[in-house]
């Protein structure tokens, strides 16, 4: 027998009073703890996926769907540039490199991005097996998409029109397996990389079927087709370019130039990503200070069942006195009861947040294809936590206060 | 051994002030006090407990004079050598019949002594029943279980505050019984306090106020 055991027999004598405090303090714990490993995890995913890019040029259109689609590959691109646009840029002495990238096809859900060797440069990317791209139509997958997709080298497979994956839009030109990245925990992880070649001649080859269909069209000579390609690297297209510059000069000057002087857009991934975890931000409060109400509730509810075991077993406390029990040794076995009961709800709790972080996790990788890597901020944990167990302690505190002022004569006299 | 000396006590704010004769007990004697409502019984009975500190007077236990110890010795002291009795006898709820007598054992820092325990509970027919929760338990084992309590421990004094008052006279004279062959058995002061004159017959000193 000890002064523990006897605090878990008085909680286990009314177990629905401390069933309804742990559930409700575990729930806020696994709010606060949940969104908070969530945000930091998102933003260092999201962070760690622009590898070295200072600066994405593309169509016009909204900066943020150009960063969250060229950068992130999880929006739809804001439409095409001209590639002589790109070989004038890439001239330009402030840039260190510009990879370009060309993207609308998918195999199983996952992107086919056309690019120069230079794309894997960008996320550090190094081969786990095989070569690199050396050939139209051939292709290195990202160690997830290997991993995903069962896919081996030497295996070949047909892309389909489009971000999302889909059958009726297949093209019949078939990609090859050439080599597997190493997993580098960045977006290249979700990406089939091939050469820009690959998506110029899928697409020049789906423009030719469609030319032979139309019968008007067949009708028309060699002559007209030889001038067709003579004009091809005009009209060469690519989605967009990712930029890094050799000084920050580059950064400050380029993007009001390019904005102004052409007809493409250049964003910034990292002000982008700013500007929108300033939007998530707002969620991410709002929540927080929704788990504070369910924290400060719950602390209440703490507070409410000891200060009512207190007042309801005054007889019993006050008969351990009469035993030889002291003051402080029943402020101990009330205050065990509510550490019991915290310690249990942030037990629980960060089961709890951990349980419904895979959820969102798992949502999130089926809706976007992203695996988010769960990041653990601990001084913000630690903070938290701190927070938690202050605001609990006091409430613990405050309902056990009266045993000391207790007049245990009284008490029993009362009783009779 | 219990000695009292011009014990007085008044109640904060109340004008009205206890007077009590002195008290003598040598070893093992036995002492009921009877007296009307309102007299003050209960309240010498607290003061003897250390439950309440007198106004003035002394307090002699064993030679221990425990008004003037500090409110953690006084919890020690009335934990290993005090055994109260109430008219209605009660038990921590959240325990069974066992687990309270090894929490008495344990507030006292006594060791706890599974054999005595389970010889007590059989001295007071109470084996049957412990694992029973307390609210479990008829009136008659509760005070048995009360009984019990007060001196498992082995007090040096027993204090019982009106045991028998509620109680029917063939039960009434059970409970007398036990409460002084246990004390008997403890070798332990007996202090009843009760305004039923059907005990005073079991008594040798008897004091009225």
């Amino acid at each position: 027998m000890n002064n523990l055991i006897i605090s878990l027999k008085n909680l286990f004598h009314k177990p629905l009073y401390a069933f309804l405090s742990i559930f409700s303090l575990s729930i806020s714990v696994a709010l606060l703890l949940g969104i908070q490993q969530f945000d930091t995890s998102i933003q260092n995913q999201f962070e760690n996926g622009l590898g070295n890019i200072e600066m994405v040029v593309g169509a016009k259109g909204s900066p943020l769907q150009l960063v969250l689609s060229s950068v992130l590959h999880i929006d739809n691109p804001t439409g095409n540039i001209s590639y002589t646009e790109v070989q004038k840029l890439s001239k330009n002495p402030m840039i260190k490199d510009a990879v370009p990238i060309s993207y609308g096809d998918n195999y199983k859900g996952y992107r086919i991005v056309g690019s120069t060797l230079g794309f894997a440069k960008l996320y550090e990317a190094k081969l786990l097996e095989g070569k690199e791209v050396s050939q139209s139509l051939e292709v290195v997958l990202g160690n997830d998409v290997a991993k995903k997709l069962g896919l081996k080298l030497g295996d070949t497979f047909l892309s389909s029109h489009g971000l999302t994956e889909n059958t009726i839009e297949e093209h019949d030109q078939s990609f090859t397996v050439v080599g597997i990245y190493k997993p580098t925990y960045k977006v290249i992880d979700r990406l089939i990389i091939t050469n820009l070649y690959s998506i110029w001649d899928v697409h020049h080859h789906k423009e030719e079927k469609e030319e032979i269909h139309d019968t008007h069209e067949h009708e028309e000579n060699h002559e007209h087709e030889h001038e067709r390609n003579t004009h091809e690297i005009d009209e060469r297209e690519v989605t967009s370019i990712l930029v890094s510059f050799k000084s920050p000069m580059g950064l400050m000057t380029m993007p009001r130039n390019i904005n102004a002087q052409t007809n493409m857009q250049a964003a910034l991934p990292k002000y982008e990503l700013e500007r929108l975890f300033q939007f998530t931000g707002v969620g991410v409060k709002a929540i927080s200070w929704i788990a504070y109400v369910i924290l400060l509730i719950s602390c209440i509810t703490i507070f409410i069942s000891l200060y009512k075991m207190v007042k309801e077993r005054a007889f019993d406390l006050a008969l351990m006195r009469t035993y030889g029990a002291s003051n402080f040794q029943l402020f101990c076995i009330v205050a065990a009861e509510g550490i019991i009961m915290l310690t249990v709800s942030l037990i629980l709790g960060f089961i709890f947040s951990l349980v419904g972080l895979q959820f969102i996790i798992s949502m999130f990788k089926s809706q976007f294809q992203q695996d988010i890597v769960l990041t653990f901020s601990t001084p913000d944990m630690v903070q938290t936590l701190c927070i938690i167990i202050v605001i609990a302690m006091v409430s613990i505190v405050l309902a056990i206060l009266p045993i000391l002022k207790m007049n245990i004569s009284k008490i029993i006299s009362d009783e009779k | 051994m219990v000695q009292t000396d011009q014990l007085e006590f008044q109640y904060k704010n109340k004008e009205q002030l206890f007077r009590f004769p002195n008290i003598t007990l040598k070893e093992q004697e036995h002492l009921v006090i009877l007296g009307k409502s309102g007299i003050g019984k209960t309240t010498l009975l607290h003061l003897l407990a250390g439950l309440q500190k007198s106004t003035a007077g002394s307090i002699n236990i064993d030679e221990v004079l425990i008004n003037s110890l500090s409110h953690s010795q006084l919890d020690t002291f009335r934990g290993q050598h005090i055994g109260l009795v109430f008219q209605k006898s009660h038990a921590i709820t959240s325990l069974n019949v066992y687990d309270n007598l090894k929490a008495r054992l344990f507030f006292s820092k006594k060791a706890i002594d599974e054999k005595n325990i389970a010889a007590l509970l059989k001295q007071l027919d109470l084996i049957e029943n412990k694992k029973s929760k307390i609210n479990e338990l008829s009136v008659g084992q509760l005070q048995r279980l009360g009984i019990a309590m007060a001196v498992i421990h082995q007090p040096k004094l027993i204090l019982a505050d009106e045991p028998t008052s509620s109680l029917d006279d063939e039960n009434c004279e059970i409970v007398m019984n036990l409460l002084q062959q246990q004390a008997k058995q403890h070798q332990a002061n007996l202090v009843v306090i009760t305004h039923d004159a059907r005990i005073k017959s079991s008594f040798k000193n008897v004091m009225t106020l």
